[in-house]
């Protein structure tokens, strides 16, 4: 008796309404779902089949090492598409600059051109250029950014295809700083952590703080609400989404980059697909794909569904193949519950 | 008149071989309400694009305060103090009440750098403002503008645009899709503006609103302006005749 009242004066409390009506709640729940259903499969089936014992848990150090090395890459392409799709306009040609940005770099490095660090630097102004001519022709020339973007998929995937002439190029013989700055590895007690990680965490902080509390933020999200409306109020739209194109392209490259040098190999074709998956990353943590509603924090949560789907569904002993097939589910139910619950509570900040 | 807040002299408007505007030359007096009235296709809208910067003039001079000014986009009309707000799409509908308000000229806190919005003096502002606008029921500025009304949106973006001070307030059909009650309100909004000092121009194709608030109407007809009037002078009836063409002028005006 006491102890529900309790819980009913908790759950009338503003601040717990306001947090189960954040869009972030559903996208959240989810996430905690997820890993409790997989840490509950696996742990029962290493306890019935033998076999499985030795096999890791899902909640294993080696497991959560796993997951952790995947996310950054990734996620940092997703937060650049947030900020790009909250202005209301999306970027197709993210996996091919992640693909690019790589083989542009060590190509360089290898053919005794440059330092990598000035390779690295080649491969960003290149990808700065990527994202301005999106930019250009969608604000300028006024073309959609899906016809745009996706002319952008094929040049950049061409043009490492021929720069290598399809063959992986070289990565192991590097010795430099960079390489320990970009995805330098450490240890928190049984837990092996690259430095991409807090790379990630801190653009993480870095966007949601732009999106959401500076003056450029407001911009956004008006871009994408009510270009007109922006326009008559002296907002620059046009610039702002140049700025943003920029930004998915730079966060692309700088994601690419930083895979190379992990998995010791720059592919021509690495990236291929990705801007699928990223662009369902986004979405599911509850950014419009129409603009004007984002959400780096759910983007964060949408990475994480997505990552520990893929991983959790292997653990537990279903097909790796099926994994699109989740992932679609994932889709369809969080876009049904976003329409929802923004029919039910009108969305805004 | 030399005591004209904005005067427009012989503007044209050419869209390639139609001619939008044809030797227009319309004039708004300090705190006066001006009512644009004419037909779908008339003009009308084509006129205040060019004032507020949206569209340039094929020909024509626009005198502001007097001054010869040049108005090259939508930045340059607001700068004059020109606020022109479209049907309905004045405001985001996502943004919150604050942040539509301060949408352009979000005021800043802390290092520069950081860009940082004041959201404390926004939401201080917003929650005044709100109390003047005389909406009843308690309004949170952190409410979307897609759960307001049509009437409570119209009546933000009107003050919005006193609240920065604007000389000169656009409406483009401001009492579309309102009802009755709240077309008096927004009404009764736009007479307190002007006695704040700001002058209206007030487009529409309602006369029946224009003629409770609006100290002068001009008609457009086919890109041309085809009178002026007073509406405490002329009737409803006379001023839709000139509108649909029926008549080319006004009768010589009756007693009163």
């Amino acid at each position: 008796m006491q102890s529900s009242s309790r819980l009913q004066r908790l759950t009338s409390a503003p601040a717990f309404k306001r947090f189960v009506a954040a869009p972030e709640f559903g996208p959240l729940v989810l996430l905690l779902v997820e890993i409790i259903v997989f840490s509950f499969l696996t742990s029962r089936r290493a306890s019935v089949d033998p076999f499985f014992s030795i096999f890791p848990s899902f909640l294993s150090s080696t497991n959560i090492t796993n997951l952790m090395t995947f996310i950054p890459e990734l996620g940092m392409i997703a937060l650049g598409m947030t900020m790009l799709m909250t202005a209301g306009e999306f970027d197709l040609s993210v996996g091919s600059t992640f693909g690019l940005s790589a083989i542009i770099m060590w190509t360089f490095y290898n053919a005794g051109l440059t330092s990598l660090e000035v390779g690295f630097l080649v491969a960003m102004l290149i990808s700065i250029a990527i994202g301005f001519v999106n930019g250009w022709f969608v604000t300028r020339l006024r073309i959609p950014s899906f016809l745009v973007t996706l002319g952008m998929l094929l040049i950049a995937r061409g043009a490492a295809l021929y720069i290598t002439d399809g063959f992986p190029q070289r990565t192991w013989s590097a010795e430099s700083p960079l390489v320990d700055v970009l995805v330098g590895e450490f240890r928190v007690g049984d837990l092996r952590i690259f430095t991409s990680l807090l790379w990630f965490i801190l653009f993480v902080v870095v966007l949601h703080y732009v999106l959401v509390h500076s003056k450029a933020g407001n911009w956004i999200l008006a871009s994408g609400g009510n270009p007109m409306a922006a326009i008559a109020r002296g907002v620059k739209v046009g610039r702002t989404k140049v700025w943003l194109f920029i930004l998915s392209a730079v966060m692309s490259a700088y994601a690419g980059i930083t895979s190379s040098i992990r998995v010791s190999a720059a592919n021509p074709n690495s990236g291929d697909g990705y801007e699928l998956e990223v662009i369902a990353m986004v979405v599911i943590g509850g950014t419009a794909l129409t603009g004007g509603r984002g959400s780096i924090l759910g983007t964060v949560l949408g990475v994480l569904i997505l990552r520990v789907m893929r991983n959790g569904i292997v653990m537990v002993g279903v097909p790796g193949l099926a994994y699109k097939i989740f992932i679609g589910a994932i889709i369809l139910g969080m876009m049904a519950l976003h329409s929802t619950l923004e029919r039910r509570t009108g969305n805004g900040r | 008149m030399a005591n004209d807040l904005v005067r427009m002299e012989h503007i044209n408007k050419n869209f390639g071989s139609v001619q939008a505007l044809d030797d227009v030359t319309f004039t708004v007096g300090r705190q006066e309400i001006v009512g644009l009235v004419g037909d779908n296709g008339a003009g009308k809208s084509t006129l205040i694009k060019i004032l507020s910067g949206a569209h340039p003039a094929s020909s024509g001079q626009i005198y502001f305060d007097d001054k010869p000014v040049e108005i090259k986009n939508t930045w340059d009309a607001i700068q004059l103090g020109i606020e022109t707000i479209y049907q309905d799409s004045a405001l985001v509908p996502q943004l919150s009440i604050t942040r539509n308000l301060f949408l352009g000229r979000e005021p800043l806190t802390g290092p520069r750098y950081l860009q940082r919005m004041d959201k404390r003096f926004m939401d201080e502002q917003t929650r005044k403002l709100l109390g003047e606008l005389g909406i009843t029921k308690a309004i949170n500025p952190d409410t979307p503008i897609t759960s307001l009304s049509g009437g409570e949106r119209q009546s933000i973006s009107i003050a919005r645009a006193m609240f920065f001070e604007s000389r000169l307030i656009v409406l483009d059909e401001p009492t579309n899709n309102l009802g009755v009650e709240e077309t008096h309100r927004v009404l009764k909004f736009i007479q307190s503006a002007r006695d704040k000092g700001l002058s209206c121009i007030f487009i529409t194709h309602n006369i029946y609103h224009v003629f409770q608030v609006v100290d002068r109407i001009v008609v457009l007809r086919r890109g041309k302006k085809v009178c002026e009037a007073n509406p405490k002078q002329t009737n409803i009836d006379d001023i839709e005749k000139v509108i649909t063409g029926i008549h080319d002028t006004l009768p010589e005006h009756r007693a009163g």
